[in-house]
């Protein structure tokens, strides 16, 4: 009798594994990435890593799943010291992890991505046998992604699911979510926290994930470590401390730049205007669909919208990169295309997203960077078309020293810079005459708190002198921050635009969502 | 008259049979090696030192099939090569194929030189056309044993890209590099390995000109089949399948001029000889903008990004 | 008592002494990567020479000899360069715009075809040579101009690969040219060998300055400088290099990229076309099949080695001019085939091409230097 009541008492053994780092130490050059990082994760928790860009996150999980070596410190799995090399053994060990971009291959289904993951793949597929076990898999998960289908022909949502599903089909158990729902909808991102966190709170997994944004890791983490310069500067209760105290441990005491003060204006006439635009990719799919639109003098028009919604495709018609299949633009009442006379004319100006491949030209230096505006006109054109690199250099160094642009010259070409300061010089670029139509595209992606704050307070500088600006992004912060009124692109449509004021998060979530 | 016209009908059979051989096994190769995300435009330097390496062997050891498989081993080495330098960075793999063209040919023409005269033992051909009374015909229907042995590589290939581990790994490789790379997976071994196994197609392509069809080794042997191998795969859709008839196509627009010259037709010759490129031009042009072909195509092949 | 090998610590001093006393890295590695590669390529051919039994000492001195040693060879090599100089200014051009064409040889052709036809009626009804001269000129270079604009139409209207069909377009040149040659425009008195009529003696171009080399290749420097002018130092060329450098940028910027396009291809194509002219006018008198003769192939080597600066491929032609020179009197003395400077050529492209993987990379050089100014 005392022997079953034994068998009671035991508890089963937890399926999530715990692991620690000790020390992790990583130096790239002269750089160091993580310095004596020590960071404990309890089996069964849901723990979040924090910090800003450049803040040593992503070189941390890297270093747990074996991509890189680190040069000093260990992991420990389940309280025993391991060295990984590969991801292939971490995978092995249990280990797995979902990153920013996709792992998934596009040409595949999913049913063949799934089982190519495995590391136990035959090297001949039996797919009827395959397609049953993995049919089986699925009815055990409480979500699901048709196998059928082609990878490429899933949304960045169902794609994310894949993501997950792949992890869980490969019995991972402990789960590392890099930024898991920047492509999800709100929607989408409640249903699959909330799924993980039940199989967490069921000891099945742990997760460990790496998030900036505060309100999930609230709602969601038990625990919570932060990072900042390649250093940890705090851990705690994600239940109990406040968002006010890991804001501070993120980054330190330097004050968040208060939001640039708005002057009010009334709206007059639409200075830039879209009726009806139409594009579509190379599949002959329509990408944008109809999207009209209208901003004024002095106002922020905000698109907010999951990626992969038609937003770049929009921003590519506006940039001139790809060809409008219907529907016209307008400047002042007057039809618009983007030649490079017109954008003169109506003084439109740009901020592309992903300003190397999309603004700049790599191995031209700086000062030539700087002056593509300007290069085929007086001062720096003379007669006969005839250039003055000197001229270039000279006008190039003083917007360098204008608006701060790290660079050890001005002849240095423009991809040695960091990704900050590549968007500073686009900025003196643009931002450094008469601004009247201003087009911005996810302008912070990627970079740290400071040029952050500077690139938007430009932006707001240039809204308040009258430019009509049109900001496109996939941070709904910054768009609920920024805007004076706030548009959704859903499936290449847009919705009505709101005033910020009279809508929430929440309501803007639905309409990402599709309604 | 009908005469004239059946043996120009049989002609061209023979002659698409006969023209496309070449052409089926540099696009196998070139399919092969795309699906992994390579380019190599320079396999036209395979086909011809394959050619002369083929024609060389077979005439020292009097074996044809050794000849074949020297070919193919030269095609190796100079896709191994193609390959691992492609992986240096900074490297532009479209000028490194048109290097590997260059130096192909000079290493043929200057090695091939005492071979020119000489007459080398070649393949046997298979009597398909044994049935008919007319010897223009019998002539015409002799088909060379490797035609069979494309067609069954074109299905080997086919079938393991779908259904073995080896297969969907080089198209995870040419779909997505970053996901290869994610299930540790190394990109440039794969890589490598599949511009080898290309350039071996690629000079067994060559074996065939030079011991069967046009049968000699002489340096005007290949213009640019090599480089219009590459476009036939683009409008086979990068299908192992489907470019078994891209290359009986190609190949029949090859045969129009022989045949024709067949029956005494030698007018515009010029133009018959100009015709596959103009074919081939023709293809890029209509295939260039084609949506399946945007939507088929490996992502990481560096002319389609 | 001194070690004789410098310790780890001398060595770095060493290293930093020599990164100090050498110029910026970005104004050396242009020059001395590709003057690396040229030597490793010989040293490679050396080893192919001494696998086969051959000298390269002696390769080399017939080289030298048979291209630089005396002013007769100075002047054969200058005549051969003549070509690549326009040649090569044709591949760089488009090169320069992100375009990679192989159509020179084709528009060597046809410019040639269309110089050495539209001289007869103009000969015919007497007109004088400082009339006929241009127009023949200007002529091949627009059927030049026309017929590499079609690559890069191509490319711009359908996203047509230029590479693939810059080469189709030109063994189509080469089968229209000589359809034409053969047929309609056949001289009768060319029995072996097909050519058009041939020019009367005041229309062949003379040599300049009483020596043995054509005004060719003055046109040819002329160009250079001219081209490097245009892309180094004018808002057209600023605009052309900024749309070879990043496609997407400059559409941005509204920059007219079509236009730009095509006029790199009609330059490229003017360029090549008046290749033809003078390969018609000054050496052959005449167009018949000698006019493929492969300058259009070499030029693109050229253009590589020179890395597409219109000014370097002048000296990279002369020497490609003394190695062409030199080939006969090479192939002779070493009872060595013509195929020899092909594959010394194909070894130079090749490991020219695999030196690209060093900018960025070479350790005694200094890629952040304080000394630049801001």
């Amino acid at each position: 009798m005392t022997g079953a009541l034994m068998n009671q008492i035991v508890q089963p053994p937890t399926r999530a594994l715990s692991l620690a780092t000790e020390g992790i130490t990583k130096i790239f050059g002269a750089m160091r990435a993580l310095d004596d990082v020590s960071v404990q994760v309890e089996a069964g928790s849901f723990h979040a890593l924090l910090g800003e860009n450049g803040a040593g996150k992503s070189t941390l999980v890297k270093c747990i799943m074996g991509f890189y070596e680190a040069d000093a410190g260990s992991v420990l799995l389940d309280g025993a010291r391991m060295s990984l090399h590969s991801p292939r053994q971490a995978q092995a060990r249990g280990i797995g992890m979902v990153y920013q971009h996709f792992t998934l291959v596009p040409c595949l289904t999913a049913a063949e991505n799934l089982v190519m993951a495995r590391s136990d793949a035959p090297s001949v597929i039996n797919w009827r046998a395959e397609t049953r076990a993995l049919e089986a898999f699925m009815d055990r998960m409480p979500f699901r992604v048709r196998l059928d289908a082609q990878v490429a022909d899933l949304s960045a949502g169902e794609k994310q699911k894949l993501e997950i599903l792949k992890l869980l089909y490969l019995d991972q158990r402990f789960l590392i979510l890099d930024e898991p729902t920047s492509v999800m909808t709100p929607g989408e991102a409640d249903e699959v926290l909330t799924l993980l966190r039940g199989m967490a709170e069921r000891k099945e997994i742990t997760v460990l994930m790496i998030s900036h944004k505060f309100r999930e890791v609230k709602a969601f983490c038990d625990s919570f470590t932060v990072l900042r310069l390649g250093r940890v500067t705090g851990r705690g209760d994600a239940q109990a401390s406040s968002v006010a105290e890991m804001s501070r441990m993120m980054i330190g005491e330097t004050t968040l730049r208060e939001r640039a003060p708005r002057q009010s204006r009334a709206r007059g006439q639409p200075r830039l205007t879209l009726d009806k635009v139409c594009a579509s990719d190379e599949t002959g799919r329509r990408v944008v669909d109809h999207v009209s639109l209208g901003i004024a003098s002095g106002e922020i028009l905000g698109i907010a919208g999951v990626s992969g919604n038609g937003q770049s495709a929009l921003v590519e018609v506006l940039a001139g990169q790809r060809p409008m299949t219907g529907g016209g633009l307008m400047v002042d009442g007057t039809p618009f295309s983007p030649r490079r006379t017109q954008l003169d004319r109506f003084k439109v100006f740009g901020l592309p997203e992903e300003p190397l491949r999309n603004a700049v030209v790599p191995r031209m230096s700086v000062a030539e960077n700087i002056a593509f505006r300007r290069f085929d006109k007086p001062p720096l054109a003379g007669r006969l078309g005839l250039i003055s690199p000197s001229r270039i250099r000279a006008e190039g160094a003083a917007l360098i020293r204008r608006y701060n642009v790290k660079t050890s010259s001005a002849d240095a070409p423009i991809e040695t810079l960091s990704g900050g300061n590549v968007q500073r010089a686009v900025l003196a670029r643009e931002l450094s005459g008469d601004v009247d139509v201003l087009i911005v595209a996810n302008p912070c992606f990627g970079l740290d708190f400071a040029s952050v704050a500077e690139i938007r307070a430009q932006i707001m500088d240039q809204r308040n002198r009258g430019a009509a600006v049109l900001l496109i992004s996939e941070d709904l912060d910054e768009i609920l921050e920024l805007s004076d009124r706030i548009a959704v692109m859903s499936e290449g449509r847009l919705g009505p635009a709101a005033a910020v004021e009279d809508t929430n998060r929440a309501e803007i979530g639905r309409q990402m969502g599709g309604h | 008259m009908s005469t004239d016209l059946l043996i120009v009908f049989y002609a061209m059979i023979g002659g698409a049979i006969r023209v496309s051989t070449p052409f089926l096994f540099v696009a196998l190769g070139e399919c092969l090696t795309e699906k992994s995300g390579r380019i190599n435009l320079g396999l036209e330097g395979n086909l011809i030192l394959g050619a002369m390496v083929a024609y060389a062997v077979s005439y020292n050891s009097g074996s044809p099939w050794l000849g074949v498989l020297a070919a193919g081993a030269a095609g190796v080495v100079l896709g191994a090569a193609h390959g691992w330098i492609c992986k240096l960075p900074k490297v532009n793999d479209i000028a490194i194929g048109l290097a590997f063209m260059s130096l192909g040919t000079g290493l043929a023409f200057f090695f091939g030189k005492p071979y020119i005269q000489p007459s080398a033992p070649r393949l046997e051909s298979l009597p398909i056309g044994s049935w008919s009374q007319n010897p223009q015909v019998q002539q015409a229907l002799q088909v060379n044993p490797l035609f069979f042995v494309g067609i069954a590589l074109a299905f080997a290939l086919w079938w393991a890209l779908r259904n073995t581990r080896a297969g969907l790994t080089v198209r995870m490789v040419g779909d997505s590099a970053a996901s290869a790379r994610a299930m540790g997976v190394n990109i440039n071994l794969v890589r490598l390995l599949a511009t080898a196994a290309g350039g071996f197609l690629a000079g067994v392509g060559g074996a065939f000109l030079s011991l069967s069809y046009p049968g000699s080794w002489n340096e005007g042997l290949s213009s640019g089949q090599g480089l219009m191998a590459v476009a036939l795969v683009i409008f086979a859709r990068w299908n192992p399948l489907r470019c078994v008839l891209a290359a009986l196509l190609f190949g029949a627009a090859g045969a129009l001029g022989p045949s024709l010259q067949a029956v005494g037709v030698t007018y515009g010759y010029h133009f018959f000889n100009a015709a596959p490129y103009i074919l081939t031009l023709g293809i890029m042009i209509a295939s260039a903008r084609s949506k399946s072909a945007a939507q088929e195509a490996p992502r990481e092949l560096s002319i389609v990004k | 008592m001194s070690s004789a090998f410098p310790s780890d610590t001398t060595r770095a001093r060493l290293a930093a002494r020599l990164r100090q006393s050498l110029p910026d890295a970005r104004l050396i590695e242009p020059a001395i990567i590709p003057l690396a590669a040229l030597a490793a390529a010989a040293l490679l051919f050396s080893v192919f020479l001494l696998i086969l039994g051959k000298s390269p000492v002696t390769f080399f001195s017939l080289v030298w000899t048979g291209g630089f040693s005396s002013w007769f060879s100075i002047q054969n090599a200058l005549q051969r360069a003549a070509p690549l100089i326009l040649t090569g200014l044709a591949f760089a051009i488009p090169a320069r715009i992100g375009l990679t064409l192989l159509g020179a040889e084709g528009a060597l052709v046809l410019g040639g075809f269309t110089a050495a036809v539209t001289a007869l009626p103009m000969q015919a009804a007497g007109l004088p040579a400082q009339v006929i001269l241009p127009v023949m000129a200007l002529a091949g270079m627009a059927v030049g101009a026309f017929w590499m604009g079609i690559a890069g139409w191509l490319k711009h209207v359908r996203g047509v690969n230029e590479t693939i069909s810059s080469l189709l377009l030109t063994y189509i040149a080469i089968a229209i040219a000589s359809f034409l040659i053969e047929g309609p425009f056949r001289d009768p008195g060319s029995a072996n060998k097909p050519s058009t009529q041939p020019l009367g003696p005041d229309l062949r171009i003379g040599e300049m300055f009483g020596s043995s080399v054509h005004w060719g290749l003055a046109a040819g420097l002329v160009l250079a400088v001219v081209l490097w002018v245009v892309m180094a130092r004018t808002s057209f060329g600023f605009a052309a290099r900024m749309t070879g450098g990043n496609l997407r940028a400059a559409q941005g910027q509204g920059l007219p990229v079509g236009r730009l396009l095509l006029t790199c291809c009609a330059i490229a194509g003017a360029c090549a076309g008046l290749a033809g002219f003078f390969e018609v006018g000054a050496i052959h008198g005449q167009a018949n099949a000698s006019l493929a003769a492969g300058y259009g192939f070499t030029g693109i080597l050229v253009a590589f080695l020179a890395r597409q600066n219109p000014l370097a491929v002048v000296p990279v032609a002369i020497l490609f001019g003394a190695l062409d020179a030199a080939g006969g009197l090479v192939q002779r003395r070493m009872e060595m085939p013509d195929a020899t400077m092909l594959v010394l050529q194909g070894f130079i492209f090749l490991i020219l091409l695999v030196s690209d993987t060093f900018y960025g990379r070479l350790p005694f050089l200094d890629y952040h230097s304080s000394r630049d100014r801001t």
